[in-house]
């Protein structure tokens, strides 16, 4: 148990007689980026939210570091990092009075913590490139973003949660994040990746859980997930019916002597009983990450 | 976070204080003259025409409005009771739901503070503005009235003191009604519709025994202007019941808030 950062059981959210999420359990190991994929509308943010108690749960609990997470837990709030998915923040500061402010927040305790988290807060806004002296309704959408991000990390949390963190960041930032998180990864900061971007679950995370109409359908390695033998296979031949009814394979498009269907068939196999038939033509495809969670989206 | 709050609310705060220190400047600037002319006799005169019921009203039945002092006695403290009420709504309404509003809660929420902090320290800021908006008021009317003919300080003080309660009591309930939506436009009416309601139940409640009834409904009720200018005492009951009423509504505000869904 010692090695779970984040539990979350049965988590189920109704708004009215509206699903948000529904009987979503998922366990967060500690120093892992956990991708959590999801089209818009799958329940991503609602799940962001009821995690960190700004909506109730209809039903359920999530436990951080074995412990409930409840609303007023500021012990725990101090070791998360929350990045919402829309950073809205105090039109009237400038950015510099905003992390000055956040500091104030977690430099209580004693001297070398406040260092720290001062120190952290120069470093990443180098990083990211944000002018400290700018005024919070001046901050361009990316720029928003970067002075959110940095809130989100400037105290070192042990748990980052992040929702669609890259939305508004140019390609080059986006990567100058990537490296961030997994710097922050190799320090041992487990992260809670929300997204609808794909290569960002392939580039970063370690395990993926698939999101789709309120429930939790797949959790998954991302190397496993990638190295699934899913193939597309475009066979063009007379006998193209005959070779359909034998595999039973879920048809992408089809026309006269011509098929394309997903396999998840070992090519080896495939090839012994396709050399029954007369092939015309023959194409083996490796599916990217983005066919195979399309393919689990599809799938009913 | 409670010197940001200060800071936050300190425009609205200087506004309104603005406004009620203007109108009584203005007043003193035009008394002296008022008074010396012979249309004060003429005043005075047209006053007796008035039904007693409406110069009940306005205090006008206890106090003359022949000085300035007598003036702010009558209709000047309906304006404070009136302007001090709609800023005590408007904080009341505005305070915690700015947050939901500008969508900033997301923020504060994820912060390592509880919610009843934000709740109690909000509620600590509007007092401590309310205070000292009636405070300023207080210092700024004792200047210029000290030297008035029939000038009391202990009714002065004592009337001075007045609006805090039924300000609180306004503040606190609009408060309340805050936690129970997202939006200020949703619930700004509510709050002004309390200030103004409460004064004419007030008003009418003065006219008539039939009508007395009224005065319980009205938050204006707790400003007891009537016996502090009749007796000079501020009747110890009104204390207790605003000090209930103001901590019965914080208290179920900080219940509420902390079941509240802030998106």
């Amino acid at each position: 148990m010692n090695d779970i950062m984040m539990e979350i059981n049965d988590l189920t959210k109704y708004y009215g007689d509206v699903k948000g999420v529904e009987d979503l359990s998922l366990k967060l190991r500690k120093g892992e980026i956990f991708g959590f994929i999801g089209p818009n509308g799958a329940g991503k943010s609602t799940t962001i939210r009821s995690v960190m108690n700004l909506i109730n749960k209809t039903k359920g609990q999530v436990l951080i570091n074995g412990k409930p997470f409840e609303k007023n837990d500021v012990e725990t709030k101090r070791i998360i990092g929350y990045l919402p998915s829309e950073v809205h923040l105090y039109d009237d500061m400038t950015v510099k009075k905003i992390f000055d402010y956040h500091e104030s927040f977690y430099s209580k305790t004693n001297s070398s913590t406040k260092k720290s988290v001062h120190d952290r807060r120069e470093e990443l806004a180098e990083l990211l490139r944000i002018d400290e002296s700018k005024r919070i309704e001046d901050l361009s959408l990316g720029n928003l973003k970067k002075v959110g991000i940095i809130l989100a990390l400037m105290h070192q949390p042990a748990l980052l949660i992040l929702d669609e963190p890259t939305s508004g960041l140019d390609p080059i930032m986006q990567n100058v994040f990537y490296d961030l998180l997994l710097e922050e990864k190799n320090k041992g900061t487990t992260i809670f990746y929300s997204t609808h971007i794909l290569s960002e679950v392939a580039k970063i995370c370690d395990r993926v859980g698939i999101i789709r109409k309120g429930k939790l359908i797949k959790v998954e390695n991302v190397d496993s997930l990638s190295d699934k033998s899913l193939t597309f296979v475009t066979i063009r031949s007379a006998q193209v019916t005959d070779i359909v009814n034998e595999l039973g394979v879920r048809i992408i498009s089809e026309e006269k002597n011509y098929v394309r269907f997903a396999n998840s068939i070992p090519d080896n196999e495939l090839i012994k009983i396709l050399s029954h038939y007369t092939i015309d033509k023959l194409l083996i495809e490796e599916a990217t990450l983005e066919d195979i969670f399309f393919h689990y989206y599809t799938e009913d | 976070m409670l010197k940001r709050e200060f800071k936050v609310n300190l425009r609205s705060f200087l506004i309104w204080t603005g406004v009620l220190v203007s109108l009584f400047l203005m007043v003193y600037l035009m008394y002296p003259s008022l008074i010396a002319s012979d249309q004060m006799d003429q005043l005075n005169e047209m006053m007796k025409m008035f039904p007693p019921e409406l110069l009940k009203a306005f205090n006008m039945d206890i106090s003359g409005i022949d000085t300035a002092f007598g003036w702010v006695k009558t209709e000047g403290f309906v304006f404070v009771l009136l302007i001090t009420g709609v800023y005590g709504s408007i904080l009341g309404t505005n305070i915690l739901l700015k947050e939901e509003n500008d969508k900033t809660i997301e923020y504060l929420i994820s912060l390592p503070v509880t919610r009843k902090q934000i709740v109690l320290q909000r509620v600590a800021v509007a007092l401590g503005y309310i205070f000292l908006m009636v405070g300023i008021l207080l210092v700024f009317n004792g200047i210029a009235l000290h030297g008035d003919k029939d000038f009391d300080a202990k009714q002065f003080i004592l009337l001075s003191i007045t609006p805090v309660f039924s300000t609180m009591v306004i503040f606190a309930i609009s408060l309340f009604v805050s936690t129970f939506t997202h939006k200020t436009k949703k619930v700004f009416g509510i709050g002004l519709g309390i200030v103004f309601a409460s004064y004419f139940l007030n008003m009418i409640s003065e006219m008539s025994d039939k009508t007395e009834f009224l005065k319980y409904i009205s938050v204006f009720t707790l400003a007891d202007i009537r016996n502090v200018i009749s007796k000079t005492e501020i009747n110890p009951i009104i204390l207790i019941v605003t000090f209930v009423l103001t901590a019965s509504f914080i208290a179920l505000s900080v219940v509420r808030y902390e079941k509240k869904e802030l998106v």
